[in-house]
């Protein structure tokens, strides 16, 4: 303990929002450093992932435990979460299933509402007005979920979203399970989206997000493609919402403000549009210092000082985006030049 | 091959496009000239499906390609170049010769990250686009940005792009513009050498006159959207209209 710190759940801590914040910015990478679409409701398609993880545990893990569900808000509230809690707890099958379920849920939901979000946007000639229909886009179907209640009980959110390995009575060891299972699906998600970059596909999407217009007169049905790209994107970001809403075990319309897609495209633009590694260095660095504001506001607050520091990390991610964009808009990794395995091809054939 | 039918365009008032007729026999070399805003490369993009005609009909094969999108238009083997050069300047020259080949396996994202899947078929693909890329002098150029190419070597890889798309007809829109004067001939012979031995067919815009009279079989000759002359090389040089709009004779 330094500080009271707990350095090895920190440290756990740190991994597993490293792992859901690397999902984030591989999803944005593909989409706007790969392919060029600017989303801007990035905030929407994480925010899926928990509403689904809203529906599963309240509605699908009853039922898998043979029980009936329990309307998870109003008067029945304390009832449902007992009822959550105690299959968590007690069913570590049902719990692990649950939680299988309700990613794969998330990732089609995910997919499906991409490309339909986007479908009418997709079609214009600026991609800009694709980027804007997205942030409203974004804050409408937050508004909408706020105000109805059955989902994740409206504006009061919805608690008792435990983690899959919370059967597991150590939380030090559950937490480090779940940790390593999130950085699993991010190194998966990575290899990935890299060797989609390293396709004939990933040179396509470049080739859009260069000139749509050429790309289209060389016989690319962009339209389609940017859909494509929409579905994989929006189902890695509603796998992201999963984890992230199952980490901090609460539900709430408020954390997938605009301020979220903020924190991504600062992610992306740090480590290098257009470059995996660079969306996992940028989402490190992010993470680090995201969590060192977090301790200093509880450090400061625990010494008496009167202050909000926590906001003081909308300033430095304000500074780091305006200064990277200043003076290094390729980012810290920028994008390698060589795209696609053909060279390596041609010289095999060659030799 | 190719044929116009009275084809126009229209921008609120302006008649950009204003009844255009005209054929492009197969095997042919058909040059399209007129001044500067007479509505060549407009109509090029009614063609190639870039932009909707107002009026008239575009016949390709005997298909009625009128409003086909730009990528229907070049699956059909119609392939555009543009005025200025449109490659993909942060791409290498490779990459971008690769682009345009048809029914890539490796483009379908379901196969995409099954590399084992599209290796043979992208590996023969790099062959071909190495056969092309020198027969256009670009052989030695395979790494390099597009950015880095001169003028002369960025037309060069459009016209070698063009021919990945497997084409029937190619629509070029001022393929030697900002071409020193013996690559530019250097790129028409090019051109009659695939006419020869591919038997493709071919549109050209051009303001390189003393050349294009050396390699076409007929012109077209636009002024204010309208086709106001054809005929051979020697009868558009002697034709008094022509005369007039170019040198106002």
């Amino acid at each position: 303990m330094l500080f009271n710190i707990d350095l090895l759940a920190t440290a756990i801590a740190l991994l597993t929002f490293f792992g859901i914040s690397a999902l984030m910015a591989l999803s944005l990478n593909l989409e706007y450093g790969i392919a060029g679409i600017p989303n801007f409701g990035q905030a929407l398609f994480v925010s899926l992932g928990a509403y689904t993880a809203g529906w599963t545990y309240t509605r699908l893990l009853p039922l898998l435990a043979g029980n009936a569900a329990i309307p998870p808000c109003g008067s029945t509230l304390g009832q449902a979460l007992q009822l959550r809690s105690v299959i968590m707890k007690t069913l570590p099958v049902v719990g692990l299933a649950n939680f299988a379920i309700t990613l794969v849920i998330a990732m089609v939901i995910g997919g499906i509402v991409g490309y339909l979000a986007s479908y009418p946007a997709l079609r214009l000639r600026e991609e800009w007005y694709l980027g804007l229909v997205l942030l409203v886009g974004s804050e409408i179907v937050r508004i909408i979920v706020r105000g109805y209640a059955p989902l994740i009980c409206g504006n009061n959110g919805l608690s008792g979203i435990a983690q899959p390995f919370h059967w597991i009575g150590n939380s030090t060891l559950s937490s480090l399970l779940f940790a390593v299972l999130v950085l699993t699906m991010a190194g998966l998600a990575y290899l990935y989206c890299e060797r989609l970059v390293r396709s004939p596909y990933g040179r396509l999407l470049k080739a859009m997000r260069e000139n749509d217009q050429v790309a289209a007169s060389l016989g690319k049905n962009v339209a389609r493609i940017r859909g494509q790209v929409m579905v994989i994107g929006s189902a890695i970001a509603a796998l992201a919402g999963v984890f992230f809403v199952v980490n901090s075990g609460y539900a709430s319309t408020n954390d997938y403000v605009v301020a979220l897609t903020l924190d991504m495209w600062v992610m992306v633009v740090l480590g290098g549009l257009g470059n995996n590694r660079g969306a996992l260095l940028g989402a490190l660095l992010i993470t680090l210092l995201d969590r060192a504001t977090a301790i200093t506001a509880i450090q400061l607050n625990t010494l008496g000082v009167n202050w909000e520091f926590n906001y003081v990390r909308y300033i430095l991610f304000g500074i780091i985006l305006l200064l990277m964009l200043r003076y290094r808009p390729q980012g810290l990794l920028p994008e390698p030049t060589q795209t696609t395995q053909a060279h390596e091809a041609l010289q095999a054939s060659s030799q | 091959m190719l044929e116009l039918q009275n084809v126009s365009k229209s921008f609120d008032n302006l008649r950009a496009v204003d009844g255009v007729s005209l054929t492009v026999p197969r095997g042919q070399i058909i040059g399209l000239i007129g001044p500067n805003g007479s509505g060549k490369s407009t109509l090029l993009s009614l063609i190639a499906g870039n932009q909707q005609p107002s009026g008239g009909r575009v016949l390709f094969d005997g298909h009625d390609i009128t409003r086909h999108s730009a990528d229907q238009v070049f699956n059909a083997g119609l392939v555009r170049s543009f005025q200025d050069p449109s490659l993909f300047f942060r791409m290498n020259v490779l990459d971008n010769a690769l682009l345009p080949v048809k029914k890539q396996r490796g483009e379908q994202p379901s196969q995409a990250p099954l590399h084992r899947t599209w290796r043979a078929e992208e590996q023969k693909n790099a062959t071909t686009a190495s056969t092309v890329l020198d027969q256009v002098r670009l052989q030695t150029h395979h790494a390099k940005l597009a950015a880095d190419l001169s003028g002369g070597q960025m037309k060069l890889l459009e016209l070698g792009r063009s021919l990945m798309g497997a084409p029937k007809l190619l629509l070029l829109d001022e393929p030697t513009a900002g071409v020193a004067p013996a690559l530019a001939y250097t790129i028409f012979e090019q051109i009659e050498h695939l006419r020869r031995t591919q038997n493709l067919t071919f549109l050209i815009i051009e303001h390189r006159l003393e050349i294009l009279f050396d390699f076409v079989d007929s012109l077209y000759v636009m002024h204010l959207g309208k086709v106001i002359a054809q005929g051979s090389p020697d009868q558009i040089a002697d034709d008094q209209t022509v005369r007039e709009v170019y040198f106002g004779e």
